[in-house]
């Protein structure tokens, strides 16, 4: 059953009733079937389902990435409906950080230039000592003129998260992070991730197979055909 | 402002290419062939034109030459040049060299005691040309080419004769600075003094004589000003006035239509490489597509990511232009001594500037035509391929940004192939024919695939493979038909044009010329002539007309140096062309306007002209043409107008005469005639003992002389030619390494369910033989009409189609190209199946 959050002054994500088609060969194929989710400032939430149920492409809508066919998206007080191709870059590079699987650097830059590319995007004249900083928080400062096929996995997944992190966004998106990581190293970018995330009091929403990491989050959504087919408190589904 | 400028790209984009060149070497590769091809011959035709200009005192031998035919200059004349500085005077024509039975053309030269009055001659043994020219013991001394001494089994020593007298040959011409690349001489030369020829017996009233008049001018004289005053002070004269910058009028003009034909060859070759550097920035940005999607994740608008690729391919392109233009750069040093041997010049190497800046003009004009709308599709990678394999087909039909950019950098380039041709017409035609081949071929991929799609699946599997290949989403079928297509279309055309020249020259001409053209022929001669071949075994038909030397000096009576001429009928006016008259309509002539006037006609003179140059002068019927015969102007009016076939080698004048105003003029009679093969000689010798002072030039020999003069052009076309096909391979072997990662999958699954390599092998045969197949036949097709339309309209040669040697070229071309394109496989072939199922 799907729990409808409603609308809250503090609220940085709110989805009502989003839809969204795509043409296919096979005809149209209806991906999400009316979404309604609200997540308020500070909140972290998981995203969990069955693969094809529609988790990534819901992000990917949060994000200003895929635009919705219909129904309202609101990030941070945005409207995104509102905005044009590149004023959703200019939107994400304000607002939004993401965490890949696949970390997803850019492979001929180093990490320092990695992460500083986003401020550079800004026009921020201070980009490299930020990024430098950012990676020192994630431990990395040892590790700033280094390429990605220099980095282990964990390395580079903690550069990902430097760099998703060193605009201060108001929502963290993360799918599946620890997704191509062994368990160890996954647990110490999921305790990074939450660590910065809450101190920072941004919104964390996360998509992830692992029970354990969903429960480790405020509120877990779980999505079934393109539906929230359940929205409850970490703590409450765990008790079931 | 935020950063999504410029500066911004240029950051990111710098950051990007510290990658390498990897991906960039057949794009790198491509650009640099094209662009080096035309600056190579830009700058050789440049470092000779130079040569021709720095040298054009001593290839002048003077300041200033004034050239007679049939006549010398006056006595007033005469004593005004003399006055103005030091002057030379030097006697040219064709005469025959005999020594015991041997008789041989040669190209006669008496010079005065001055010559050279700026270069040198340079003899063997070494001594003052007058010591070795001038008569001692009351033997006039003579220097011949080694070629003469060989033909005529002579040595320095030997007694050599010309017309009527004998001469002593006392050395070996090397070298005469004033003599640059005669690109057609019918006889090696021989030298005499000027003194000597009178006894020769060669100089009759009207015989093909020209004295050549060199003026050297006294330092620091203004030698435009000499020749303005000339023209004013004797405008009657008559004379032809080269100035130094035209020392060598025919060579020039014989280089800058090589390197005319060579650039338009180079041109293509940069087109095919075009396709290539398409294919490589496409596969290049398709390899980018996690990237630029993780940009736009990150905020990057699609404007900066644009910039970004835009500005590593530009980047890239400046590189392939740079190795291109230093490679090309280089082709003079390496050139110069074979061209120095060849043309007798002396070449000069250096740096040229502007065929460096054509060539990067057409490099970075290409490298935008061909590179920008598949940078452009950065744009269009959506930022979600992050999240989900997405397969992202091209937009059909790019933005129109990408379109007006694209549209600019295709006709600025058309522009520029159009402006900087000699010939604008042939420059809009390769244009023309460039975008028609363009259509052609993708037209043809566009079938091809059609076809291979709609065909029944044959039972092998691999075939089935090899069809498929042909017409799967993601293939490049399009690139490989396109360069590959252009290559061989372009070879089509060279081999048919050199082809049909070759056969006309070798078969056609010898069959319907004459055997022999007979010059200097004095009037009262006449008799004799025929007698003489009357009394020779084998002789057929025989055809004799009077033949006079006169300049085209107005038109309508606007001097020529005014009028308007096309440029294919300025040959007309630049030196003597020859004259006759007649009162009746000369066997095989064809009048196209007018008619033929009354055998009896007796009035104002009238001439009959050749339709073709009265076109590109803008002449018709009734229009006066001023003509100037041995120092006189006669003015005459154009009757009819023929069409004539020059390539029959029969006699043709521009410019025949009614009767009435020629027939007093100081004349010679030329004379043609057929002849057995085996009773070539004893005419020759017939005519040489009757008549000593006329020349007999072998038809066959200067035949021969011509094939082979067209040999090396061919030669030099193939070479460049080979380029673009060079380009077509390596664009090729670029489509097959894109797609390497699909066959590489194919190959493995295949191996997995049993296939031998071989089976793989042939599979890929099959698909590349398809392509060649397909490919070929079209280019065999495209470039017999483009050949044709060459020899038929711009040539003026009759075409015949030489299946043999289009399918030899292109099969050969067709053959080495699959191979490259194989070689390029066969890693795709040896992989083994577990590590990359183990990937999976």
């Amino acid at each position: 059953m799907s729990v409808p959050a409603g609308s809250s002054r503090d609220a940085i994500v709110e989805l009502r009733d989003v839809h969204l088609k795509l043409e296919s060969q096979a005809g149209e194929v209806n991906i999400l079937r009316g979404l309604d989710l609200t997540v308020q400032r500070g909140e972290t939430l998981a995203v969990v389902g069955p693969s094809g149920s529609g988790k990534s492409t819901m992000m990917m809508v949060m994000a200003g990435l895929e635009r919705a066919s219909q129904g309202g998206v609101t990030v941070a007080g945005q409207d995104l409906g509102d905005l044009d191709e590149d004023g959703l870059a200019l939107f994400r590079r304000r607002r939004v950080g993401i965490v890949f699987q696949g970390f997803h650097l850019i492979p001929t830059m180093t990490a320092r230039e990695n992460v500083a590319v986003p401020l550079e995007f800004a026009g921020e004249t201070d980009a490299f000592a930020r990024a430098d900083s950012a990676l020192g928080q994630v431990g990395l400062g040892h590790r700033l003129t280094h390429y990605p096929g220099q980095l282990s996995g964990g390395e580079q997944q903690r550069a990902a998260l430097a760099r998703a992190l060193v605009i201060a966004p108001d929502l963290l998106l993360a799918d599946e992070p620890t997704g191509n990581l062994d368990r160890a190293t996954g647990q110490q970018i999921v305790e990074l991730m939450f660590d910065l995330a809450r101190g920072r009091r941004t919104t964390l929403v996360l998509i992830t197979h692992d029970a354990e990491l969903a429960a480790r989050c405020d509120r877990v959504v779980r999505m079934e055909d393109g539906r929230i087919a359940e929205d409850a408190p970490a703590a409450l589904r765990a008790t079931r | 402002m935020t950063g999504t400028g410029w500066n911004l790209a240029w950051r990111l984009a710098r950051r990007e290419l510290r990658g390498g060149l990897r991906g960039f070497r057949v794009f790198l590769a491509c650009l640099a062939l094209g662009v080096a091809a035309i600056a190579g011959v830009g700058s050789l035709a440049s470092s000779v034109t130079k040569a021709l200009r720095d040298d054009a005192r001593v290839l002048l031998d003077g300041d200033v030459e004034l050239s007679f035919t049939h006549r010398q200059a006056t006595g007033e004349q005469l004593t005004h040049l003399a006055a103005s500085g030091r002057v030379s005077i030097v006697a040219e024509m064709r005469a025959m060299a005999s020594a015991g039975d041997s008789r041989m053309l040669v190209e006669l030269k008496a010079v005065d005691a001055p010559y050279p009055l700026v270069g040198q001659a340079r003899t063997a043994p070494e001594a003052p040309l007058q010591d070795l020219l001038g008569l001692r013991g009351g033997e006039w001394g003579a220097l011949a080419e080694r070629a003469t001494l060989v033909r005529l089994g002579l040595k320095v020593g030997d007694l050599l004769r010309v017309g009527e007298r004998e001469f002593r040959v006392r050395g070996v011409i090397e070298r005469e600075s004033d003599r640059s690349a005669n690109v057609f001489t019918l006889g090696p030369r021989v030298m005499i003094a000027d003194m000597a020829l009178p006894g020769t017996g060669l100089v009759q009233p009207g015989s093909l004589v020209r004295w050549l008049y060199r003026v050297a001018l006294p330092a620091g004289s203004d030698a435009t000003a000499f020749t303005e005053d000339l023209k004013l002070r004797f405008p009657q004269a008559g004379w032809r006035i080269r100035a130094l910058s035209e020392a060598a009028p025919g060579l020039q003009r014989w280089v800058d239509r090589i390197a005319m034909f060579l650039t338009l060859v180079g041109l293509t070759a940069l087109l095919v490489g075009g396709v290539g550097v398409a294919n490589a920035v496409r596969s290049f940005i398709d390899g980018k597509t996690a990237t630029i999607a993780t940009l736009k994740c990150i905020g990057a608008p699609s404007a900066l990511v644009m910039r970004v690729y835009l500005l590593q391919v530009l980047v890239m392109a400046a590189i392939g232009i740079a190795v291109g233009l230093l490679v090309g750069g280089l082709v003079p040093a390496v050139v110069a001594p074979l061209i120095a041997q060849a043309m007798g010049v002396e070449v000069r190497t250096g740096v040229f500037a502007m065929p460096l800046a054509l060539g990067t003009a057409y490099g970075l004009l290409v490298a935008l035509a061909f590179a920008f709308w598949p940078v452009a599709q950065a744009r269009d990678v959506p930022a979600g391929a992050l999240f989900r394999a997405l397969i992202v087909p091209p937009r059909a039909w790019p933005r129109r940004d990408v379109l007006v950019v694209t549209a600019a950098a295709v006709m600025a380039l058309s522009a520029l192939a159009i402006v900087t041709s000699l010939d604008r017409k042939l420059g809009a035609g390769f244009v023309a024919g460039a975008a028609v081949t363009f259509l052609v071929f993708r037209l043809a991929a566009s079938l091809i695939r059609r076809v291979a799609r709609r065909m029944p699946a044959p039972h092998s599997p691999m075939l089935r493979l090899a069809l498929a290949n042909l017409h799967r989403p993601g293939g490049n079928l399009n690139g490989i038909v396109l360069s590959l297509g252009l290559g061989l279309t372009v070879l089509t055309i060279i081999a048919l044009v050199h082809g049909n020249f070759s056969q006309a020259l070798r078969t056609q001409l010898p069959e319907i010329a004459p055997s022999f053209f007979f010059i200097d022929i004095q009037p009262d001669q006449l008799p004799a002539f025929d007698k003489a071949v009357a009394e020779t075994k084998g002789v057929g038909v025989v055809q004799r007309v009077p033949s006079l030397r006169g300049r085209i000096t107005a038109l309508n009576g606007v001097p020529v140096d005014r009028a308007v001429v096309s440029p294919d009928a300025q040959w007309a006016i630049g030196s003597d062309r020859g004259l006759t008259y007649s009162s009746t309509l000369p066997r095989d002539a064809r009048i196209v306007a007018g008619s033929w006037w009354p055998a009896d006609y007796r009035g104002p003179p009238l001439v009959s002209f050749d339709a073709q140059i009265a076109r590109g002068m803008g002449l018709k019927l009734g229009d006066t043409i001023t003509i100037n015969v041995l120092g006189r102007e006669v003015v005459a009016r154009i009757a009819n107008l023929r069409a004539i076939d020059w390539s029959t080698l029969g006699i043709n004048f521009t410019l025949i005469f009614a009767p009435g105003t020629l027939e007093g003029a100081p004349q010679t009679w030329i004379a043609t005639a057929q002849v057995d093969r085996e009773h070539e000689d004893a005419l020759e010798r017939a005519i040489g003992r009757a008549l000593p002072n006329v020349s007999s030039i072998r038809v066959r020999d200067a035949l021969a002389t011509i094939d082979g003069v067209l040999g090396s052009i061919a030669r030099a076309a193939q070479l460049t030619a080979s380029v673009t096909l060079l380009a077509g391979a390596l664009t090729l072997a670029g489509a097959v390494a894109a797609t390497q990662r699909r066959r590489i999958y194919d190959a493995v699954v295949l191996k997995v369910l049993g296939a031998r390599r071989l089976d793989v092998l042939k599979a890929l045969i099959v698909e590349f033989g398809l392509i060649g197949f397909a490919v070929a036949s079209i280019a065999i097709m495209a470039g017999s009409t483009a050949a044709w339309l060459l020899v038929t309209h711009y040539m003026r040669v009759e075409f015949s189609w030489l299946p043999l040697t289009a399918l030899s070229v292109v099969g050969g071309a067709v053959v080495a190209v699959i191979l490259i394109g194989l070689a390029g496989t066969w890693r795709a072939l040896g992989q083994k199946p577990a590590p990359l199922l183990r990937n999976a």
